[in-house]
């Protein structure tokens, strides 16, 4: 569904994107794209929706070079970052454009924008103005003109910025739904707990660089070299003095009534702990990874590249 | 998956979709560039008839070219041009435009449509508005051909201008109001050149009362009509089609007020 194939993207001197290689395959299901701020993550998904062309390499969406490509642009949905819509204008009747720009009209016009009001829970608002809405009912009434034409590629850029807990809720689940019914979505933030919350895949973007993509575990077992933070819970002295002899091990520091251990390739300490817990050789009474989640791989990550 | 729409079906919906926007703000300020000199004009020169004062074709003239021409003309183009497709670029809403299957070409004549047809009534109504003041009939069809035709191109213009360059809006007005004026002094191939020229062509000067060159920007005016009128119609399409050309080769992203890429 989707290649880059060395593709980059500069603004002027400054290099957006360096030159990244990466396959999505066709198919439903979620991709999250993670970064900070400024990691290239909006400028990988211009490159993928057609709005930027690459500055070297090749882009290619459903086989073809997307920028300005009707025949991509048709089979894809986009829903940038913010919520901006065009002042004056009421949701019904901007849908209803929006939905002729992408080739629909008449009966299945009419359908596919009271399909997609349905979808995103606005059709008993979508008479009002933009002026009008809340942040939320825009963000929605923004995907749904993104579902419009029923696109096998959804892209989202920071979706979830400036919505409250419920309207995030609410969009996690409708996103689900989609990829669900067989629709590709690829979807950018660096919330990290919401992209763990939403994705099966992952894409990890630092200063215009992936750093790695896969399953959040995938990517967890390439950082085996990365050390993992564990709390050891019992006698601190006697559990200090069998983590120092283990090879893994790269910092410890004590606490009160238990130690904090940074280990290097945890899936082969942890059994070794384990027996020697069972044994009897350590007065380990509770073992805590502190830094198995997302944002500890995806600090490592860009601890390592910064 | 949907066909892509025509350029025609994507001219079609964009104009009807952003129509609506010629009802606010902007479209009565639009209004009232027109509406404004030309009510004060007919109620001045009421005020002056009920007092005795004699009727002076030569008034209607005067309006016509001393203000909907050289002021209110241009600043219409000014004021309607930056609502069009440079709209959605500053509002950063261009994005979701483009990444429509529709010609990104026919974008901006869809967007500029409404403001042309809305202006184009303000000055069709202003235009008969001046008959009130004793304006020729003789010279109606010409200076309502003369705006309308001269709207479209300097609409065109500014929305060109506005796609290509960042400060449009002053590029526009240094054209309009630095330019244009020098059409009095200009070679004559330099005075075709200018709106002034072609709109004088059209809607001439010559009441019954006053003199050509008491009015006419130019000494001679030797433009046909009917070339006058086909090169404000031909300028004002090249221009949409620059427009049209210049944003279909743009990469725009979404920080949308510059092209990137």
């Amino acid at each position: 569904m989707i290649t880059l194939d060395r593709a980059s993207l500069r603004y002027g001197p400054i290099l957006g994107l360096s030159p990244t290689t990466f396959e999505l395959p066709d198919g439903g299901g979620i991709t999250g794209l993670l970064g900070p701020n400024g990691a290239g993550k909006s400028s990988l998904l211009q490159l993928l929706s057609g709005l930027l062309p690459p500055s070297g390499g090749e882009v290619r969406v459903f086989g073809e070079a997307p920028f300005r490509n009707p025949a991509v642009l048709a089979r894809l949905g986009l829903v940038p970052e913010g919520d901006r819509l065009p002042s004056g204008l009421r949701a019904d009747r901007w849908l209803r454009m929006m939905g002729e720009l992408s080739g629909l009209a008449g009966e299945a016009l009419q359908a596919a924008v009271a399909k997609a009001l349905v979808t995103v829970g606005m059709s008993d608002r979508a008479h009002l103005t933009f002026a009008r809405m809340s942040k939320g009912m825009r963000q929605r009434i923004r995907l749904a003109q993104a579902l419009l034409h029923g696109p096998e590629l959804l892209i989202l850029d920071e979706p979830f910025n400036g919505l409250d807990p419920e309207a995030r809720l609410i969009l996690m689940a409708l996103l689900r739904d989609l990829a669900a019914q067989g629709t590709r979505i690829l979807v950018s933030s660096h919330i990290l707990g919401e992209i763990a919350q939403l994705t099966d895949r992952i894409l990890l973007l630092f200063r215009g660089r992936l750093l790695a993509e896969g399953t959040v575990t995938e990517i967890r077992q390439l950082l085996d070299r990365h050390p993992v933070e564990l709390r050891l819970t019992g006698e601190a002295q006697a559990l200090a003095r069998w983590a120092v002899e283990q090879p893994e091990l790269a910092a410890l520091r004590m606490e009160e009534g238990s130690v904090v251990v940074s280990v290097r390739s945890p899936r082969d300490i942890l059994p070794r702990l384990q027996k020697a817990a069972a044994e009897g050789g350590i007065p380990l009474s509770a073992l805590d990874p502190l830094d198995l989640n997302l944002d500890a791989v995806f600090q490592y990550l860009t601890k390592d590249h910064a | 998956m949907n066909a892509a729409p025509s350029p025609l079906a994507t001219i079609r919906a964009t104009a009807l979709g952003y129509a609506p926007r010629i009802l606010q703000g902007r479209g009565w300020v639009l209004a009232g560039l027109v509406a404004v000199p030309v009510g004060l004009s007919i109620l001045i020169y009421t005020l002056a008839r009920l007092q005795g004062a004699d009727a002076n074709p030569g008034e209607a003239l005067k309006v016509f070219h001393e203000v909907l021409v050289k002021m209110m003309l241009p600043i219409m183009a000014l004021v309607a041009a930056p609502a069009g497709i440079r709209e959605d670029l500053e509002q950063r809403t261009l994005p979701l435009l483009l990444v429509r299957p529709a010609p990104a070409w026919a974008l901006p004549l869809g967007k500029g449509l409404p403001w042309f047809a809305w202006g184009a009534l303000w000055l069709v109504l202003g235009a008969l508005g001046l008959q009130i003041l004793g304006g020729d009939p003789a010279l109606l069809p010409g200076r309502l051909v003369a705006l309308v035709s001269a709207w479209w191109g300097e609409l065109a213009l500014m929305t060109l201008i506005g796609l290509v360059f960042k400060r449009g809006t002053l590029w526009g007005a240094l054209y309009f109001f630095l330019w244009e004026p020098m059409v009095r002094i200009f070679p004559p191939f330099l005075q075709r050149l200018t709106f002034t020229h072609h709109i004088e062509s059209l809607a001439g000067s010559r009441a019954l009362e006053v003199k050509a060159n008491q009015l006419l920007a130019q000494e001679q005016v030797s433009t046909h009509p009917a070339l006058a009128i086909l090169a404000l119609i031909l300028f004002g399409a090249i221009c949409w089609a620059l427009a049209g050309w210049k944003l279909h080769r743009t990469p725009i992203g979404l920080a949308g007020s510059e092209a990137e890429g």
